[in-house]
């Protein structure tokens, strides 16, 4: 019989790896959660700064007339405004006057040129002579096109686009002199029949049971703001439907009932002592309490 | 008067010059070939070199390109393996612009980027008037993983920032940049991992003038009362 080894025997080896496993796969699902959020959000940044720099060399055609903008134009453009926030339509705004454009993106118009070049400049308005920025003045190219641009300002979100919550597909409007063109030239959005196959009664209830289930995940989806295919807000892995207390109590504290008849006159649970009773054990201080204020002097 | 028999200068060719000379010896402390004598250009060369006849700087003819120096190459490149016996050096020719446009944004970067990949040039600075918009900003910061613009990025500074070299200030220690090689000694030596090092922002103002890239050590030595010496290490995050 060979001696035997008085070390403990293992089999695991000391040069191992760590096991790489999470603690739990819960905090794996939200740290994916999270990290994804992120993702969407630098998609959406990304998004936006390709839409300003298409935008930059908007309109397609030199000679098109911000009044009747073409239909293509038109409806680019609007799609190109949904992800955008206010501050990120000012900054199309800047980056197309730093390219000397009318800051109003279906305007091919050079901006405005203030008649001079000092700092501070003074013009006429309907409230009497006013100082203004060179800069405020030469970001237009008509007062026309501003009120345009602002049109579309005032519609835009102030949400950031990855938090929005429903009603992310608002459409935004344009101030157009030709909206009947532009009617015309919208997308129809039909609903597409799916082709039906000759298929067994049972099959097919199941089938239409569970397209139905999908259908109606699919219109809550939508209803929260989730558009298909990108990440969808409430993941339901995170999400526990039992609510578990951590520690279980036995049963519910019941509040103490006095049964003697002093509950009436007790305040919070607590009896006074009143003059007519007194209690037996304070019977005899209470005896020479009269006498008690000179007890200590001296005499 | 004594005045009057030198030539005047406008102000804002001065303070061209100051950038043109911080941007040399920016170069030159980095690592690039640059000439000694660019880097002490006086004010009369300069104007003779650059001004107009209006006397203002003329930006267009300021530009200029630089090669590494070896030593740079070598600080650049990481150790040969097995695999890889000779490899590439992460450095390159540089181009450095002076912007004279007032603004700056999108068109005027992606113009730039244009132009240094047109020509090859590994990496570029540029220097403009004033800050650049935000959307610029936010092209530059994305533009590393991007395919346009050139390999070892863009880098962007304001006229005012190099107006006076930050690391000739009494305060500002000396700034040695490590190679891999000395990286992983250093790392050795002290049993470390590069985590567990200090750590300093690629933003801050010395790791811009140094063109720290993340992941890299400085070495930054100073002035010790008791010590005479005292170097420390930070990682560029």
């Amino acid at each position: 019989m060979p001696p035997k080894s008085i070390l403990k025997h293992s089999v695991v080896s000391t040069n191992a790896p760590p096991p790489s496993k999470p603690v739990s796969q819960r905090h794996l699902d939200v740290a994916l959660q999270h990290a994804n959020v992120l993702e969407q959000r630098k998609q959406v940044e990304k998004e936006v700064l390709q839409s300003i720099i298409t935008l930059l060399d908007f309109p397609s055609s030199p000679d098109a007339d911000p009044a009747r903008p073409s239909a293509s134009d038109a409806l680019r453009f609007q799609d190109y405004m949904v992800p955008f926030q206010p501050s990120d339509y000012d900054s199309l705004i800047e980056e197309r006057n730093i390219s000397d454009r009318c800051g109003y993106a279906l305007c091919p118009r050079p901006k405005r040129r203030a008649p001079s070049t000092a700092k501070k400049q003074i013009i006429e308005t309907s409230n009497g002579v006013e100082i203004v920025d060179r800069k405020l003045l030469e970001v237009w190219c008509s007062d026309d096109c501003a009120r345009r641009a602002l049109y579309v300002k005032v519609q835009l979100n102030e949400e950031p686009a990855w938090m929005r919550q429903g009603g992310y597909g608002d459409k935004i409007e344009l101030m157009v002199e030709n909206p009947e063109e532009h009617h015309k030239a919208l997308p129809l959005r039909l609903k597409r029949e799916a082709p039906k196959k000759p298929v067994k009664q049972e099959e097919h209830d199941i089938a239409d049971a569970w397209a139905a289930r999908d259908d109606a995940l699919a219109d809550l989806a939508m209803e929260r703001g989730e558009k298909p295919g990108r990440l969808s807000k409430a993941n339901k892995d995170l999400i526990t439907e039992k609510i578990k207390e951590r520690v279980g109590t036995p049963q519910a504290p019941t509040p103490p009932t006095r049964t003697e008849g002093e509950s009436h006159m007790a305040i919070e649970g607590h009896v006074p002592q009143s003059r007519d009773r007194p209690q037996q054990q304070n019977d005899e201080e209470d005896e020479d309490d009269a006498q008690d204020w000179d007890k200590h002097l001296p005499t | 008067m004594a005045d009057s028999d030198k030539p005047r200068y406008s102000p804002s060719l001065m303070r061209m010059w100051r950038v043109y000379r911080t941007a040399k010896e920016m170069c030159m402390d980095r690592g690039y070939n640059i000439l000694e004598e660019d880097t002490t250009i006086t004010l009369e060369e300069f104007a003779g070199k650059f001004a107009r006849e209006d006397g203002e700087p003329d930006r267009q003819r300021m530009p200029f390109s630089c090669e590494p120096s070896d030593e740079m190459l070598r600080k650049y490149s990481a150790p040969p393996t097995a695999k890889d016996p000779n490899p590439q050096p992460q450095i390159g020719q540089l181009w450095v612009e002076f912007n004279a446009d007032e603004n700056v944004g999108l068109k005027q970067l992606r113009d730039y980027m244009q132009h240094l990949s047109n020509h090859n040039f590994y990496s570029g600075i540029m220097v403009c008037i004033k800050p650049m918009t935000g959307m610029a900003l936010r092209l530059l910061r994305g533009a590393s993983g991007l395919d346009e613009g050139p390999k070892g990025g863009v880098e962007v500074f304001v006229e005012q920032d190099l107006l006076v070299n930050i690391t000739k200030h009494e305060l500002v220690p000396k700034h040695v940049l490590l190679s891999r090689e000395e990286k992983a000694q250093l790392l050795e030596r002290y049993r470390l991992k590069e985590t567990q090092l200090p750590r300093i922002q690629v933003t801050d103002p010395v790791a811009k003038y140094l063109g720290l890239r993340r992941g890299q050590v400085v070495k930054i030595i100073r002035k010790s009362e008791t010590a005479g010496r005292y170097a420390s290490y930070r990682w560029a995050i």
